[in-house]
């Protein structure tokens, strides 16, 4: 007897919904839950570590402080595989379970953008960390940024390096995937507004070996300071190591990679001196510094943008619960909007209508191997 | 008797049978249930996504059963014609908003062409060569599918995808999906069974033997390419308008990688393996979710499973399930024996079926064949012989195509076949057997010969319809003595019965001129005599044969007429028995004083 | 002027790491006519053996060095007795399946282990690079340059001059006729494994200094390697020199001068100009299929 495609498909169709009809049949704790979608595995898995770290510190302060609508808050993790499909999968995973309130995306606007159609059917908040400008253009009301997106990045920078330095003769280095070609254009756009044009836009692919072709075209282009935006913290210090033996000592204001955790170990000294934007700064506000303290407490190492968004996501959408008084999606959203004022890790969240939390940035300083605060810019367009 | 000329075919009585689609009606009526339950059964939407990619990717991986599992030839590109097709569904149903349809049509174009392409670098590369093609090809996709963000949109990767207005719930798309599933299996299912398939699987299992069959080896691998890429680019188009959202991380080495574990898990070369290897692969990852708590737990297992998959179930797990069931399935199917063997040579070229003139082939500064003149008459039993050495073989090979001659020129009835590769020449009506035999070792004996028989230009198989070509090939095997045996592989049968085989083939083409390599050799001695007697019977029917044999018995019984090789040239030539007491061809064969 | 020297130093020490990559590709494939899609993870887990003893550790750096190569043999037998040996007699795709498998298992074994952030490894020098006049060189691409120059000349006299290099090159050649002559084809087969690997771990604790360790760190290097095998000619040992050194230039100078984010193109463009055109490679024998 052969084996039809009949057969096989109906196999196919009891295999697939017997263990998910097992899961759901496990009786319902009484708590508040709330999803995330992380990579436990792929490239970002390291990342995934620290935002899954920042969420759970957020969401024991939460449930410390008597939890939400009187019950535990509940956070359900699904691996994102640091993919677009993954993430697709992963959220409709959660999706699936009715009693999840609201949920956490990703930190990568691809894969924010992968589950847009999805959040847009489910009709629930979804918290995300992604800097793409367009994902709070899409008409979507039901995606809350917790992080400044890009179009202030590059503001920012321009802001300080042409008003507070005092350079205008701008070198551009972007990578050449989503992040940093948004992020490059944002510059070079806020660079001619303040009368500064670039002299060289200069893009590399991501996880390049060698970055001698790169400097070499910084030093020949004559730039007084270089402004950038990495991806990888490898390539970072690459490129950090080989500017520095090529001889390159222009100023250079990077985006938050320049200051993470990872990129200061691997690039060392040959980041003293560098400024950054840095969404998250410990010394920018008190509410930074609490979690900063809070964080190297439970996982003695110091925070950065990866830990602290997830965290400020939690509590705001404890918070909002909690002022809404009930789980229904649409009041949880205007809740959410109408957070202002609500100091968070990552700095004062003043919701707009869009869904971005956050319009601004600061600076800080690497002073020989130390972060620094320096100042925060903000812009209330 | 007078043999009709071949301005007159024989036509072959038509058996008539069922009309194809009736007998698979039952698959029609499977899938069509399928299809309904796709649509009608209540799916969350996590199911619905599972679903969705396991059905495109299926389709993909089914390209790879045909390229890789029918041909043999290696494609680790196929992630490039997925995005190829899901691109142009992307760009086309956003950017230029055009109708689903059409950028579903021609994203398949899009990729016909380009595995058309990539297949024609296979005109002088194999294995790990063609490997290295095809993953260059993949990376340089990936790059420009990210840098080149005029078109693509880069890495943002393009969302809000259209579906066609039909199937816009996901449901329905689904069904959709699922249906398009059906077809693609039904086609890739009978290919196997198609002249384009069978050729195929004759280039799989040996590229040497299927060119001398008349198998236009070249075409039939650029065909493979360009189906697979087909289906590829079809799979990527379905699979852009399911999650309306592609970017370039989708469609990189990677996932060809992962294709082509899918189709190796389930068993690369049948559909059936094809989809239980994607099936498995896709729902694996989700029932081990638990695993990926610990980074790269999985993965190391997914590694280790691939390596073990591959050292214990070579064929899959459909064809682990296959070997159980192949033996009382062959012998399910008896043919009937066909009408007695006709042979009906061509007779356009006068007296002298093969002449070669003056052919030479140089190997750098080696000699091998030097100024070689034959003249072989029609209708006769000619020997090529001489010690080892002479440059037998060498002429053999010059002869059928798979040498260049250095100079020289050979002529086929008529027909100036010197520069022409094997399979033209095998039109042209050169039939052969090699020296170490050639059948292609996954098809039945019946199938082995059913190629000899499909030949281009061979009149005396009809319309070259399935029944016809059935026919014919049972005629030649009854008449080896074989007909009994038609159905079984050929790995069981006997050495002295494989070259039967062989011989079946060759004949089955009904060719004008019969080359025999060494065909005495590994025989025993009653082997030896049946051989003898059907070389006879062959000659009775007027087919010209062109021996080369050591067995000097053998030779002289059978051949009117001998020529005579020593280090690459022609020492002797005439009638057999005074050829054989020349003073010069005995001294070369025993030495002299 | 300077500038296109700067780049011919950069050149020519990226392009020492492929050749050293390439070497370990070359060796198997002549040995077994496989091709090795794990040898750019063998110089990923060497890199983190390094990392291992003389970063968490603390061992000195020499002796870290020597350990590392000797679980880099361990891993070369391993690999083996467990991918190659077994699947020996099948055709050469179920084989390169297989070691794709084994790269998968090793580079996800590793960041099970290990975990995913990527490490530092201190180069062999305290200074980390020399200023000759309008050219830097970097100290660590020195010493890679310096060690392929070292194992060109080693692996000439091992093979040519030495009764195991000449029994080596006879498995390669025809495995029926050494075994015939006497030769243990199986401890042949397995000294080039060990070889390699060995080699595809120098190669990785050179480069790890400057390219940092990480779980990637391997596989994109041994892509670039194999495309330079194909350019210098499959199959022979100076071809792969070459091949990684020219695609090393041919790289770094096409960055420059044309684009940067297209710079793998060029190395990929460049192998499939060769397969096309001239399949041999720069040194290689004619491809051709026996009748």
């Amino acid at each position: 007897m052969k084996l039809t495609r009949r057969d096989f498909a109906a196999g196919l169709a009891v295999g697939v919904t017997a263990p998910y009809v097992i899961g759901s049949a496990r009786a319902q704790a009484a708590t508040i839950k709330i999803g995330m979608c992380a990579p436990i595995t792929g490239p970002a898995a390291e990342a995934g570590k620290y935002a899954t770290g920042g969420a759970k510190l957020a969401l024991e302060a939460v449930n410390k402080a008597g939890g939400v609508l009187g019950k535990q808050l509940e956070l359900i993790v699904e691996d994102d595989q640091t993919t677009n499909p993954g993430i697709v999968l992963a959220f409709s995973k959660l999706a699936a379970q009715s009693d999840i309130v609201g949920f956490l995306g990703s930190i990568r606007s691809t894969q924010v953008h992968a589950m847009a159609p999805d959040v847009m059917k489910l009709g629930k908040p979804v918290m995300f960390g992604g800097t793409d400008p367009n994902l709070t253009k899409l008409g979507n009301p039901w995606l809350f940024r917790f992080r400044p997106n890009d179009s202030y990045s590059g503001r920012v920078i321009a802001d300080y390096g042409v008003n507070t330095l005092g350079k205008k003769k701008w070198a551009v280095l972007h990578s050449t995937d989503a992040f940093g070609t948004a992020g490059g254009k944002a510059l070079s756009e806020a660079l001619e507004k303040l009368g500064a044009p670039s002299v060289l836009d200069q893009g590399y692919a991501n996880q390049s070996q060698d970055f001698t072709p790169v400097v070499l075209a910084i030093k020949q282009s004559g730039a007084d300071i270089l402004g950038s935006y990495f991806t990888f913290e490898n390539d970072l210090g690459i490129f950090a190591r080989q500017l520095r033996q090529l001889g390159v000592n222009i100023p250079w204001v990077g985006s938050p990679s320049i200051v993470n955790v990872t990129a200061l170990k691997l690039a060392g000294p040959a980041l003293y001196g560098t400024y950054g934007v840095a969404d998250y700064a410990e010394d920018s506000s008190p509410g930074s510094k609490a979690f900063g303290t809070a964080y190297r407490e439970a996982y003695k190492v110091a925070p950065d943008n990866q830990s602290s968004w997830p965290y400020d996501a939690v509590t705001v959408l404890a918070a909002a619960i909690n002022k809404a008084g009930s789980t229904d999606p649409q009041k949880i959203r205007e809740a959410i909007i109408a957070t202002k004022k609500f100091p968070g890790a990552e700095g004062e969240y003043n919701f707009d209508d869009k869904g971005d939390g956050l319009h601004g940035y600061n600076i800080v300083k690497n002073e020989k191997g130390n972060i620094v605060f320096d100042k925060h810019i903000e812009f209330n367009d | 008797m007078s043999a009709p000329s071949d301005n007159m075919p024989i036509t072959a009585p038509v058996v008539r049978s069922r009309p194809l689609l009736i007998r698979h009606l039952p698959y029609f009526i499977g899938s069509a249930i399928v299809v309904a339950l796709a649509a009608t059964m209540r799916f969350d939407g996590y199911i619905l996504n599972i679903l969705m990619q396991a059905t495109t990717f299926a389709i993909a991986v089914f390209g790879l059963s045909v390229v890789l599992g029918l041909c043999g030839q290696i494609n680790l590109a196929q992630a490039a014609f997925f995005g190829f097709g899901a691109y142009a569904v992307g760009i086309g149903t956003t950017d230029f908003h055009t109708s689903y349809w059409l950028c579903l049509l021609a994203g398949c174009l899009i990729s016909l062409l380009a595995g058309a392409v990539l297949g024609m670098s296979t005109l002088r590369l194999g294995g790990h060569y063609l490997a290295m093609v095809t993953i260059s090809f993949q990376q340089i996709v990936t790059l420009i599918m990210i840098n080149a963000i005029w078109l693509t949109h880069g890495p943002d990767g393009v969302s809000r995808i259209g579906r066609p207005d039909l199937f816009q719930s996901s449901q329905a798309y689904l069904a959709f999906c699922v249906a398009m599933l059906a077809l693609v299996g039904y086609f890739v299912w009978h290919l196997s069974d198609t002249r384009l398939g069978r050729a195929m699987r004759a280039v799989r299992d040996n590229e040497l033997a299927a060119g001398v069959v008349g198998i236009d080896v070249f075409r039939t691998k650029v065909s493979a390419f360009a189906l697979s890429a087909v289906l590829g680019g079809l799979a990527g188009g379905l699979f852009a308008g399911g999650f309306a959202y592609v970017s370039p991380d989708q469609f990189s080495f990677a996932e060809s990688v992962v294709f082509l574990t899918m189709s190796l898990l389930g068993g690369v070369a049948s559909p059936i393996g094809s989809a239980i290897g994607t099936g498995l692969l896709i729902l694996i990852p989700e029932w081990l979710r638990f695993l990926k708590s610990i980074p790269g737990l999985y993965l190391a297992i997914y590694g280790l499973s691939v390596i073990l998959i591959i050292r214990y179930m070579p064929d899959g797990i459909w064809g682990f399930f296959n070997v159980a069931t192949e033996r009382w399935r062959a012998k399910a199917k008896v043919h009937a024996a066909g009408p007695a063997l006709q042979l009906v040579p061509a007779t356009i070229g006068g007296d002298i079926v093969l002449e070669v003139k003056g052919l030479s082939k140089y190997f750098g500064g080696l000699k091998a064949v030097d100024g070689v003149d034959i003249a072989v008459k029609r209708g006769s039993v000619h020997a090529l012989i001489g010690p080892n050495g002479s440059g037998k073989t060498t002429t053999l090979n010059v002869l059928s195509g798979l040498y260049k001659a250095t100079a020289g020129k050979v002529i086929l009835d008529g027909t100036d076949v010197t520069d022409m590769p094997p399979h033209l020449r095998t039109a042209a009506g050169l039939g052969r057997t090699f020296q170490n035999i050639r059948l292609f070792r996954s098809m039945t004996a019946l199938e082995n010969v059913e190629i000899g028989a499909e030949r281009p230009g061979n009149t005396l198989i009809g319309e070259g319809g399935d029944d016809a070509l059935t026919e014919r090939a049972m005629s030649a095997l009854t008449f080896v003595g074989l007909g009994n045996r038609a159905n079984e592989l050929i790995s069981s049968f006997s050495y002295g019965h494989q070259r039967l085989i062989e011989i079946a083939r060759a004949l089955a083409a009904n060719p004008t001129l019969l080359l025999l390599d060494e065909p005495a050799a590994g025989l025993n001695s009653s082997e030896k005599l049946e051989l003898h007697e059907l070389l006879k019977r062959i000659a009775a029917q007027g087919l010209t044969i062109l021996i080369i044999d050591h067995d000097m018995t053998l030779v002289s019984e059978a051949a009117q007429h001998i020529t005579v090789l020593n280090f690459g040239r022609r020492i002797a030539d005439g009638e057999s028995m005074a050829v054989l007491r020349h003073p010069d061809v005995v001294s070369a064969y025993l030495g002299t004083e | 002027m300077d500038l296109a020297l700067q780049l011919l130093f950069t050149g020519i020490g990226i392009g020492a790491v492929y050749a050293l990559v390439a070497l370990g590709f070359v060796l198997i494939f002549r040995a077994t006519n496989v091709v090795n899609f794990a040898q750019g993870e063998f110089s990923m887990v060497a890199a983190y053996l390094m990392v291992v003893f003389a970063v968490d550790l603390g061992w000195p750096y020499w002796l870290s060095f020597l350990l590392a190569l000797a679980g880099m043999a361990l891993l070369g037998a391993i690999f083996n007795l467990g991918v190659y040996y077994p699947l020996r007699h099948r055709t050469f795709l179920p084989v390169i399946i297989a070691t794709i498998g084994a790269s998968i298992l090793l580079a996800n074994s590793v960041l099970a282990i290990y975990g995913p952030q990527p490490q530092v490894l201190e180069g062999w020098f305290e200074t980390p690079g020399i200023q000759l006049g309008p050219v830097y060189l970097d100290s660590q691409y020195l010493l890679i340059i310096a060690v392929t120059i070292v194992l060109v000349i080693f692996n000439y006299w091992f093979f040519e001059r030495t009764m195991l290099g000449k029994k080596l090159q006879a498995t390669s050649q025809d495995k029926e006729m050494a075994s015939l002559l006497g030769i243990s084809v199986s401890t042949m087969i397995m000294i080039t494994f060990i070889y390699s690997a060995v080699l595809g771990g120098l190669a990785g604790i050179l480069v790890a200094p400057v390219l940092f360790v990480s779980i990637q760190m391997g596989s994109t290097i041994a892509l670039k390697a194999f495309a330079a095998t194909i350019i210098g000619g499959f199959g022979d040992v100076t071809g792969a020199i070459i091949g990684g050194l020219s695609l090393g230039i041919i790289e770094t100078f096409g960055a420059a001068y044309i684009s940067v984010p297209y710079k793998d193109a060029f190395a990929f463009l460049v192998l499939v100009a060769f397969l096309v055109f001239r399949p041999q490679g720069i040194f290689g024998e004619r491809v051709a299929e026996k009748a």
